[in-house]
């Protein structure tokens, strides 16, 4: 099979060191691996130096936060998915993690691979020699995008199934590089262009996400051929709360649809109303319009546009429901 | 013989389990690999194309490369019928699929083989290439094999009875297309083979992967020009193989024609990815399917016409299309038959044998179309199913034998177990229950190679230890074949299991054997062992009769004890050992062997020979669904299953064949499938060749059925692949069950499933604009 380049390790303690040792050349931030070795063994990228998260204290840990959570980055999936706090009040965080993949890989997959995993495609994640019989592509060195040769831009998709939760839950991310720490709204991570679906700098990363207090009642569904290993064909959150029989306020995040993680616009439209069939068709053809899932996965693109709004609708009517 | 039996029958956990669960059985990556060399292959980028040169040059100039191979060092063609030797180890002339071997190196380590490999330059000259059965058959397609205009690799045409009389006959004809798209083994180890080769001795030694060490010896002998005597082949411990390897692969003929150029050892490792590429699985089928039915649910005559996109070699192709028309019958009663095949070539990787054989794609088509036609005619799935049976003994118009035939209380007991009287149509919205029937040989009663030896030989060996070693050439390949050999041996022997040590498929010790395939070894090679150890069984006695100075025939053994039935003198099994050992001068070897007689190899027609068995399994299942219309899941909620095995030597282990068969059914109907784009897999890895995972998975109830065959041993017949077939047509009746759709195309994935409910949608729809505007 194939053989792995050449790398070396490093296993910085704290963050100060982790940066400096990411700002030397070609070294790369690994955590669990679960995504970056695979693309590795790929010949997807030959880092020199690969800076293991998993040792740097400030990365570690879920702390409460002013009625909030920070969820450090290098929490593996399996922590944050046992975690009582967020299975009490963000329980559609807590359910994404437990959907992603397999025991294996959420033990050692964290909050921080997730939201950084890189965006996905049928003619990317590929071996080396795939590839290159397939003349490359616009995400890794060619210069046609497989999926719409006649575009100029990548549309890989963004697989990550936490993004969705935190959008929906108002996440913020904390972010640490060589000009120091900022925190932003986690949309701001990420931008529509499947080869560089992530706005941070050389040498920053994200060190830990903010959920705010007081989330709304949500839940977070996936479509996927299989019921466990597989990255989502589209992965909906759903926020909703009720007043009086009305949809008082509402928040859709959708995933693993388009080359990044994003809240569904336009909601504001739907709130005020009773949530009944008409509502839910309502909600439905928003996510249609809004989703452009392409030809980046076996299963059929237009099933992924179906998929994420029977899920939303669902989950919206789930909410409805319960409240 | 003794009425009790103490060994057979008896749930036995596998003799080589131990160092499995323990992590320290040895499979064939991790031999020692001290002074390896590492090999790798160069495949083809191109779909089809001449091969105008392939420029070696720089890659044999790299330090550390120690050989490089192309298809200009192995002229000899080779393939597992005699009849369809058209594959090279690497490529020559063309390349007829991505991924195609053309160019191997070793090297000193995996850095230096994977950079030698970017130094070797291909030079192709494209040629159209094909990638549906369709393209392919096109009247100005260019053949891929010069021999074969038109790519058809084999033409089937059958016809037994008269199938127009039977469908005159009939109350009610339907016909239905049914496709199944191409499906690839997943065995869980990759395929790998370690060669050593000494140059001063000019001989090779071979660890490979394989279900067949037979087929691999006398292929590496062809291809490399060696004497069969200077080869030895060794199966160690093997993961699975399904029918992957049931054919010599080129990865092993690729490490031997490397081995041998550098003079030395070489480990050819492949990914999964490489794995897939070698393939061999069942093709893409398209069944084009009629039936004529009386108003009782008799069936009067079958039509079938089967259409399989076969890859870019023959490898099995002739048999399996042969399969699938032979088993349409052995199942049911079945007066008229026309059957009409087409194997075709495709520019890609080739397929072969799989679980089932041929049988499993007609299987959906017959199971679909029959159930279909019960509904209009308004009979039960059960009752139309048990108005066909057949009564054994009988024999089918195309010769095939059924001496034994369970399947009547296969469907009592699944029927019963699932509650189906009860249950069916009052489960609830998105609910459903559907079932089917299937059948599988037990062993092809025709060897692939004809020698005039038997079909199988077992030698059992005892020495001054007392402990009898079973020496077979057959492969455990994690089906438990030398457990059960072992339990046979020692049921017949009067000794314990433990007693029994066996030595499985070591050209330098162990005798021939054909292989791990077509569910032959429990028949073939269990009646060979049951005739080795009567052989021994009778020198023991013979020898504790003149120790004790009495007659043979008032000797009893049993429980490891040689007893005089009158006075009740015992010898010990040592003793009774040391004196056969003395009374025959020495270590003892016994032989014993297996030949299926002429009269069960299949009918006189051309190609009769495949399908003819000594037994079939016979199975039936039910299967549960939860349809959600919505996401197109379909959740398998639970399975009963029954097969008729004949007699379970091991219930342990054939419960554990029959759910992996079930299971292995149930992937091909929910959603593993090869794809191609131009060529190119884009399956080749478990993330996209889905398998069902353990969430998928539900309780698998399995009940056997023992019918005693009068030719298996102790009754026995099939138990691994019998289940499989019947799984993708009772699911698909299940989902019609649930949601009034009937899905005639496999495998039944949320895409397919919510697109096909989005047409009926757009057709009940038009239909009522329609009635509205009438």
């Amino acid at each position: 099979m194939e053989p792995l380049a050449p790398f070396s390790v490093v296993a910085p303690t704290s963050l100060a060191a982790a940066l400096a040792a990411l700002a030397e050349p070609e070294a790369r931030l690994v955590a669990g691996g679960t995504d970056l070795m695979v693309n590795l063994r790929h010949g997807i990228g030959a880092p020199r130096t690969l800076v293991d998260a998993r040792g740097v204290a400030e990365l570690r840990g879920i702390a409460a936060q002013g009625g909030g959570l920070a969820i450090g980055a290098a929490v593996t999936l399996a922590e944050l998915a046992e975690d009582a706090r967020v299975g009490g009040r963000w329980p559609a965080l807590a359910e994404a993690a437990r959907l992603v993949a397999a025991p294996a890989h959420r033990a050692a997959a964290t909050v921080g691979g997730n939201l950084c995993l890189d965006t996905r495609c049928t003619f990317y994640n590929r071996s080396a020699w795939w590839r290159a019989a397939n003349g490359f592509c616009l995400k890794h060195r060619g210069s046609v995008c497989h999926v719409a040769p006649t575009g100029n831009r990548c549309h890989a998709a963004f697989s990550g199934d936490l993004a969705a939760p935190l959008l929906a839950y108002g996440a913020t991310v904390e972010i640490a590089g060589p000009a120091g720490a900022r925190r932003q709204p986690l949309g701001a991570l990420y931008r529509e262009d499947g080869a560089a679906h992530l706005t941070l700098a050389a040498g920053e990363i994200v060190t830990s996400v903010q959920l705010p207090p007081q989330p709304l009642p949500a839940r977070y569904a996936k479509a996927r051929a299989r019921q466990a290993i597989d990255f989502p064909l589209a992965g909906v959150a759903v926020a909703l709360g009720m007043a009086a029989g009305k949809v008082a306020a509402l928040r859709v995040a959708l995933t693993g649809t388009n080359a990044s993680p994003f809240l569904l616009a336009g909601v504001e439209a739907l709130t005020g109303a009773v949530p009944d069939a008409a509502w839910r068709e309502q909600l439905g053809k928003l996510v249609q319009k809004q989703v452009t899932p392409m030809r980046t996965t076996l299963l059929a693109a237009q099933y992924r546009r179906r998929a994420a709004a029977a899920l939303a609708m669902r989950l919206a009517a789930g909410l409805a429901g319960e409240a | 013989m003794r009425n009790e039996r103490t060994v057979v029958g008896r749930p036995t956990p596998l003799i080589d389990g131990i160092e499995k669960v323990r992590g320290e059985a040895r499979y064939t990556e991790d031999l020692p690999a001290a002074n390896a060399l590492v090999g790798r292959i160069l495949r083809s980028p191109v779909a089809h194309g001449r091969i105008v040169a392939v420029h070696t040059g720089r890659a044999r100039a790299l330090a550390g490369v120690r050989a490089v191979v192309t298809g200009e060092d192995c002229p000899h063609g080779y393939g597992v019928l005699p009849i369809a030797m058209n594959e090279f180890p690497l490529a020559r002339g063309r390349v007829r699929y991505r991924g195609e071997p053309v160019a191997a190196v070793a090297a000193q380590d995996a850095a230096t083989a994977a950079a030698a490999l970017e130094l070797i330059e291909l030079e192709i000259e494209e040629l159209p290439a094909y990638f549906t059965a369709e393209a392919a058959r096109a009247a100005d397609a260019v053949a891929l094999h010069d021999d074969r205009p038109g790519n058809i690799e084999r033409e089937v045409h059958h016809e037994f009875g008269d199938p127009a009389a039977g469908f005159a006959a009939a109350d009610l004809v339907r016909e239905g297309v049914y496709r199944c798209a191409e499906v690839a083994h997943g065995q869980m180890e990759r395929n790998a083979a370690h060669a050593a080769f000494d140059p001063e001795r000019t001989q090779l030694t071979l660890w490979s992967t394989t279900q067949v060490p037979y087929y691999v010896h006398m292929m590496l002998a062809r291809t490399l020009g060696l004497e069969a005597s200077r080869i030895r082949v060794i199966k160690p411990f093997v993961g699975g193989g399904f029918g992957a390897r049931v054919e010599v692969l080129n990865f092993e003929l690729i490490a031997a024609l490397l081995a041998r150029a550098a003079g030395g050892t070489v480990r050819l490792a492949l990914s999964r990815e490489e794995s897939f590429l070698t393939h061999r699985g069942r093709p893409q089928t398209e069944v084009r399917l009629r039936l004529g039915m009386a108003r009782d649910g008799r069936l009067t005559a079958c039509a079938a016409e089967v259409v399989q996109r076969g890859g870019a070699f023959a490898g099995y192709g002739v048999v399996t299309i042969l399969y699938a028309g032979a088993l349409l019958q052995g199942l049911y009663a079945l007066p008229a038959l026309r059957y009409d095949g087409w194997r075709v070539y495709a520019n890609l990787p080739p397929c072969g044998a799989m679980r089932g054989h041929g049988t499993v794609d007609v299987r959906f088509a017959f199971e679909s179309l029959l159930d279909t036609m019960a509904a209009e005619l308004g009979l039960d799935p059960f009752a139309v199913r048990r108005a066909n049976l057949l009564a054994a003994p009988t024999q089918t118009m195309n010769g095939l034998r059924v001496e034994s035939y369970g399947l009547a209380e296969c469907l009592e007991r699944v029927e019963r177990a699932s509650g189906w009287r009860e249950r069916r149509g009052r489960l609830g919205p998105g609910r459903g229950l559907g079932m089917a029937c299937s059948h599988y040989v037990s062993g092809a009663a025709k060897p692939i190679h004809w020698t005039g030896e038997p079909h199988a030989v077992v030698h059992l060996r005892l020495d001054f230890d007392g402990g009898i070693t079973l020496l077979t050439g057959a492969a455990d390949i994690g089906q438990g074949s030398s457990t059960v050999l072992a339990q046979a041996a020692a049921e017949v022997l009067g000794v314990h299991l433990d007693r029994i040590r066996v030595i499985a498929a070591d050209s330098a010790l162990t005798p021939k054997d054909n292989g791990s395939y077509s569910s032959r070894v429990t028949f073939m090679v269990g009646n060979a062992s049951i005739d080795a150890a009567r052989q021994l069984r009778a020198k023991l006695v013979a020898a504790a009769a003149a120790r004790l100075g009495v007659a043979e025939t008032e000797i009893e053994a049993e429980a490891e004890q040689f007893r005089h039935v009158n006075d009740g003198r015992t010898l010990s099994f040592a003793e009774a050992a040391q004196a056969a050992l003395a009374r025959e001068a020495g270590a003892l070897t016994v032989k014993g062997s297996f030949t299926c007689p002429v009269e069960f190899q299949g009918g006189g027609h051309r190609g009769g020979a495949v399908g003819a068995t000594m037994g079939f399994s016979y199975a039936a299942q039910v299967v549960e669904v939860a349809v959600d219309e919505a996401t197109g899941a379909v959740a398998v909620e639970q399975v009963w299953v029954a097969q008729d095995c004949g007699f379970a030597i091991n219930p342990l282990a054939v419960e554990g064949q029959i759910q992996g068969a079930v299971w292995m059914g149930m992937g091909q109907a929910l959603g593993e499938e090869t794809r191609y784009d131009e060529g190119l897999a884009m399956h080749a890895s478990f993330l996209d060749y889905r398998v069902p995972t353990i969430m998928d998975s539900p309780p698998v109830a399995v009940q056997i059925v023992e019918s005693i065959d009068p030719n298996g041993p102790f009754g026995a017949k099939e138990a691994s692949e019998g289940a499989l077939a019947s799984f993708p047509p009772a699911f698909a009746a299940a989902i019609a069950d649930a949601i009034g759709l009937r899905l005639d195309e496999l495998p039944v994935t949320p895409d397919r499933l919510t697109e096909a409910l989005a047409q009926r949608k757009r057709a009940e729809r038009l239909a009522r604009s329609r009635e509205r505007a009438a």
